[in-house]
């Protein structure tokens, strides 16, 4: 126990400022113990608590415990509503942020020592990925052997003798780093395909702040935001316009770091687009969007290399886009990092990276790196093969070869002797896909667990960008911190949990750095031009979230029928056949004879059944998934308790049925509300609404011609007024109850009841007039022209004139409207198949 | 000898296709040992955008998009070309295969020519433990690189039956490998999965092969089939040698070389996108034809 810690503890406790708090931590630091062959973060050799820790535990002791659990709680719940989540290789469903209540604190001098050793890797990697794609010296001068570098699939040879557009290869690069049993930094690994993990830090400093703010200040905490921007400058600035339109391309919603890369999106003010979004026209990228192809002047890839171009690279891709390469090869793009930057994430060239540094920068390099021997020299295969049992052996790609499947180092001490026995036959064989690498103790950090402190060892991957002033550092990190105590140092993987990064410098913090200053910045009110596949699956969610409502409505109305007196009535037990059609269309060995609250329950709950109020809440919250950049934390909140709450068991009553119909539609009533006031007015909200217009007018329409039929009883008539929710409307304009005209006018032809078609046709002809045209000639668009017909004919239609005919033609040409509308705005490439490959015969 | 080669590939389309954009691997190869005369390509309907380049093995590459809607797809390619192949060394004196493999691990280029693109699994030719066993059998301590492959070759033709039934182009190397049966395309995956297992660098061939007709019968038009086969590093003074798995033959003037890559998705003759959401079918017809001196 460190003797500055305990005085500066009881100095507190003196004052009588937080005194149990005081001795509350002073507990903790009683029992916390360092492991006994690894270095500590807190804790120096000594045994001494390091100065930077104990000015983080002082600060913290002026919260009192119960402050300090409610704002731990913010944390969590903040975590919790953002949705911030991942998503593990192969799992369907996203897991929540785990987040440690600790941060990793670095000092502000020992943090610049990381910078200059990180910047110069940047450099170094960037002109061996120049030498590598163009002259290529380093091979022919015998540095390196070219198969250490070939037997990467991220060698791109359609890139072989390319310059890239923008003139650099690296744009955002990460090092993986720990600190060794010497005390110093050591890089662990490289990444530069697509590294993740920004977005995480800075979403983890967000949460932090808000909780701690005082903290940041006081301790003098190093800031995020200026990093990211000059990132983005740095992007902007190779593109060749000056305010170009820049992409983070993704592999889409399936991949384990969606969330990030949504969420950087955003926070950057970047288009998220997906291979689709994206085509080559003329060698130049572009966005499809509503108002056409509109050029994409720099990408921010998140999809490997190698299935960016299924015409050169892997065909099957569906995750890129035909043709870039060659417009990457043409240097009509920015890509960030260029494609094949990712052969530098090989572990086969970190044994020859000072002889490259010497080569390339004059210069020895500034931070070491785990010792790595690579197995296709054969020298040094025989020095691996020689203290093979103390080694950790390792894929020299990227893929791990037999043996080492996976992508962390093996340890070959902890193997057991006929698995050692195989791989060291293995390496004898076919070195050249192993490195053998030292086996080093990295250090661990204080983690909160059970009410304690513990060390557990971490990795921290720090992130480099090129910004129009050189490179940059990011003030802080990803941090990793495995879950399990004896954890060997290399073994990161999954169940880790993440940290916060501070660096507590010893410099003044320039706060004003965190808004750009008013002048350079234009107003913008209309955010560019929508990409079509946004548009597209706004328009789905707004018309799942409509079809979700219509379901409930449904479903409360055949519960409410059973309820009521004299239900027993021939009619009403009609008209629940009908409604249970509805609901549950017939399917084999099904008759009418269902219990009533079991239909009831499967119409609300059964996720296999595809209308039912479940799926179709689970189909809306995924179309929302997709375009979550532009959704806020409130509608996505909401999204996710309404599937809370229909994913509930079934009730055992119709009458508890209709009670959760009633609280579903009540969020779904919040969620209209949140669409209608906070979604901003620009054409994505025209899709949405769009959609949500387009699904009430067939359903309204659908509902006039099954209810009110030409004999339709008075009962009928009723339940039509519920389910198309017209009840007070109706009762507030005809004081002599219901009849089939009125009520036909009501649902169908009235433009002032905001649920009849008329009133759907109409805001849908409103929209389509405000969005941008593809022809210059003035003529109007399929879908407009077929609103405005269709509006032109309710308008002229009388209610009592009308036949199921007509009512029925409504109904068939608002779906022929809605197939218009997304043949003329959304993806024309989604039916895309690539072409049969040819079979060799031969 | 010099032959005129035709080509056709048909692609008919359940629904009309609206845009097409594919790249082509059919002009075959100029080399030393292989001069085209004359070749082209002729599609319809008509591309609005077509672009020729030489991919990184060397490999001419035709890049087209059409944008007619269309039903049916044609592409025509036509060459006439002269092979006059050089003999292969002598399997016998080619150096140990041991030797070859150090040699290809210490190549110091990147360039096309480098052993070392060769020496790593690919997509469809990965390393394959049982494949890596067999061709072991071939490869005995010290014996020399060509003639260990040929025995190789040979043990794969008397152990491999011929049956395009057997696979598809999507068949993994490793059932081919089981069932022992398959194609052209499967025998020289192969073959190249146990050289490469090995540490041997091998090579994939894709072009035609003349075939002789029964004695006494025509030669049918068009009824002549693409090929591939193998070509193995031999250490840097033998070079490449080309082995066709599928007839164990030394590749000679029968022989014509249209690309060369890693696996047959380095060479696919035609890789492409369509939009459309209909079925397709294809049809293939080739066609070499041995010229008469006197017509050249």
């Amino acid at each position: 126990m460190n003797e500055d810690l305990k005085l500066n503890l009881r100095q507190q406790d003196r004052k009588g400022r937080n005194a149990a708090v005081a001795r509350q931590i002073e507990s903790w630091l009683e029992t916390y113990r360092r492991l006994d062959n690894a270095p500590d973060e807190f804790i120096g050799a000594d045994g001494v608590a390091r100065a930077h820790w104990v000015r983080y535990f002082v600060a913290m002791a002026r919260y009192s415990q119960r402050e300090l659990a409610q704002r731990f709680a913010n944390v969590d719940r903040h975590i919790r509503e953002s949705g911030m989540s991942y998503r593990v290789y192969g799992e369907t469903s996203e897991r929540a942020w785990p987040l440690s209540r600790l941060p990793l604190l670095i000092e502000g001098a020992e943090w610049r020592q990381i910078e200059a050793g990180v910047i110069q890797r940047a450099e170094l990697w960037e002109r061996t990925l120049a030498d590598i794609y163009g002259e290529g010296r380093i091979v022919a001068e015998g540095v390196v052997p070219a198969a250490a570098i070939l037997g990467s699939d991220d060698f791109l040879r359609p890139l072989h003798h390319v310059s890239p557009a923008g003139g650099r290869w690296l744009r955002f690069y990460a090092a993986d780093i720990g600190r060794g049993p010497d005390g110093r930094w050591w890089v662990l690994g490289d990444r530069a395909q697509a590294p993740s993990g920004a977005g995480y830090a800075l979403e983890n400093r967000l949460v932090f702040t808000r909780a701690f703010a005082n903290l940041y200040r006081d301790l003098n905490i190093e800031r995020l935001a200026s990093f990211f921007r000059e990132f983005r400058a740095g992007l902007a600035a190779a593109a060749d316009r000056s305010e170009p339109r820049i992409c983070l391309m993704t592999p889409g919603p399936y991949s384990q770091t969606y969330f990030e890369q949504a969420y950087l999106a955003r926070y950057l003010g970047f288009l998220l687009v997906e291979g689709d979004d994206l085509v080559v026209r003329d060698g130049r990228t572009h966005v499809r969007t509503i108002a056409g192809l509109k050029r994409a002047d720099a990408l921010w890839r998140r999809v490997d290399s190698e299935w960016l171009d299924p015409l050169e690279l892997i065909a099957s891709s569906h995750l890129g886009v035909p043709g870039l390469i060659e417009s990457i090869r043409a240097g009509q793009t920015v890509v960030a990092n260029m494609p094949g930057a990712g052969l530098i994430e090989s572990r086969a060239l970190l044994g020859y990276l000072p002889a490259i540094a010497d080569r390339l920068i004059g210069d020895e390099l500034k931070l070491p790196h785990i010792a790595t021997w690579w197995c296709g020299d054969p020298r040094a295969a025989a020095d691996v093969l020689a203290n093979f049992d103390n080694m950790a052996l390792a894929g020299a790609f990227q893929d791990g070869p037999p043996g080492v499947e996976e992508r962390r180092p093996v340890e070959l001490a902890a193997l057991p002797p006929e698995r050692r026995a195989a791989l060291r036959e293995q390496v004898r064989q076919r070195g050249m896909d192993y490195v053998g690498q030292e086996v080093v103790r990295l250090s661990t950090m204080p983690v909160w667990q059970d009410g304690a402190l513990s060390p557990r060892p971490f990795v921290l991957r720090v992130f480099v960008a090129r910004t129009p002033d050189g490179w940059r550092v990011m003030p802080g990190g990803f941090c990793r911190i495995s879950d399990r105590p004896d954890a060997r140092a290399l073994s990161m993987g999954e169940g880790v949990t993440s940290a916060d990064v501070w660096i507590m410098a010893d410099r003044p913090v320039d706060m004003t750095t965190l808004l750009p200053s008013g002048d350079n910045i234009r107003i913008v009110r209309q955010l560019g031009n929508l990409p079509s596949r946004a548009a597209d699956n706004l328009f789905w969610f707004g018309r799942y979230m409509e079809r979700c409502e219509a379901t409930l409505r449904l479903i409360r109305a055949y519960c409410a029928r059973t309820a009521e007196p004299g239900s027993a009535g021939a009619n009403a037990a009609g008209v629940r056949a009908r409604l249970q059609r509805l609901l549950i269309p017939r399917h084999a060995g099904e008759d009418g004879e269902r219990a009533i609250a079991d239909v009831a329950a499967h119409a609300l709950h059964d996720p296999k059944l595809p209308a039912s109020g479940l799926a179709l809440a689970r189909a809306a919250r995924h179309a929302a998934s997709i375009i979550r950049e532009r959704l806020s934390h409130d509608i996505w909140r909401i999204l996710g308790e309404l599937e809370t709450q229909l994913a509930a068991a079934h009730a055992p009553t119709e009458a508890e049925t209709m009670d959760r119909c009633e609280d579903a539609l009540q969020l779904l009533a919040a969620l209209s509300g949140l669409v209608q006031e906070n979604f901003n007015r620009v054409a994505g909200w025209s899709f949405l609404d769009m959609g949500r217009r387009v699904e009430r007018g067939v359903s309204t329409a659908a509902l006039a011609r099954l209810f009110a039929e030409r004999d339709a009883t008075a009962d009928n008539l009723e339940l039509l007024l519920d389910l198309i929710d017209s009840q007070i409307t109706y009762r507030s304009r005809y004081i002599a109850g219901v009849a089939l005209a009125p009520v036909r006018d009501m649902a169908l032809l009235d433009p002032y009841n905001p649920r009849s078609v008329a009133f759907q046709v109409a805001r849908i002809a409103e929209h389509l007039a405000t969005l941008p045209t593809l022809r210059q000639d003035g003529l109007m668009e399929q879908p407009l022209r077929i609103a405005t017909s269709l509006q032109a004919d309710i308008a002229v239609a009388e209610a009592a004139k009308l036949d199921a005919q007509k009512i029925a033609a409504f109904e068939t040409t608002l779906s022929t409207l809605a197939i218009a509308i997304e043949e003329r705005y959304f993806l024309q490439g989604k039916n895309a198949v690539s072409a049969e490959p040819m079979k060799g015969l031969g | 000898m010099i032959y005129d080669l035709r080509h056709v590939t048909t692609y008919n389309y359940e629904a009309p296709v609206a845009s097409t954009l594919c790249a082509l691997r059919l002009s075959p190869r100029e080399s030393r040992e292989q001069h085209v005369i004359d070749a082209g390509i002729d599609v319809t309907p008509a591309p609005v955008a077509r672009h020729t380049r030489r991919d990184f093995f060397g490999n001419q590459v035709t890049t087209l998009r059409i944008e007619e809607l269309h039903r049916e797809l044609r592409v025509t390619s036509l060459a006439r070309i002269e092979v006059h192949r050089a003999p292969q060394p002598h399997a016998d004196l080619t150096p140990a295969w041991e030797d070859v493999r150090r040699d290809a691990m210490a190549s110091r280029t990147l360039d096309a020519r480098s052993p070392a693109h060769h020496i790593f699994p690919s997509r469809l030719a990965p390393l394959y433990g049982p494949a890596t066993a067999y061709a072991a059998e071939s490869f005995t301590a010290g014996r020399p690189a060509l003639a260990a492959a040929i025995d190789l070759m040979q043990r794969i033709r008397r152990d491999f039956r011929y049956d395009p039934e057997a696979t598809l182009v999507s068949t993994p190397l490793s059932q081919a490998f089981e069932q022992r049966g398959g194609v052209c395309q499967d025998f020289a995956h192969i073959m190249i999965a146990g050289l490469r297992g090995l540490g041997v660098p091998a090579a994939y061939v894709s072009g035609y092969i003349r075939t002789i007709p029964p004695p006494g019968q025509p030669r049918l038009e068009g009824a002549d089939v693409s090929h591939a086969w193998v070509r193995v590093w031999c250490g840097p003074n033998a070079g490449w040698c080309g082995l066709d798995p599928t007839n164990a033959l030394q590749v000679n003037d029968d022989h014509i070389e249209v690309a060369v890559g890693r696996d047959y998705a380095d060479v696919s003759p035609i890789d492409g996108v369509i939009l459309s959401s209909g079925r397709q079918k294809m049809n293939v017809s080739v066609d070499v034809k041995p010229v008469e001196p006197a017509l050249v």
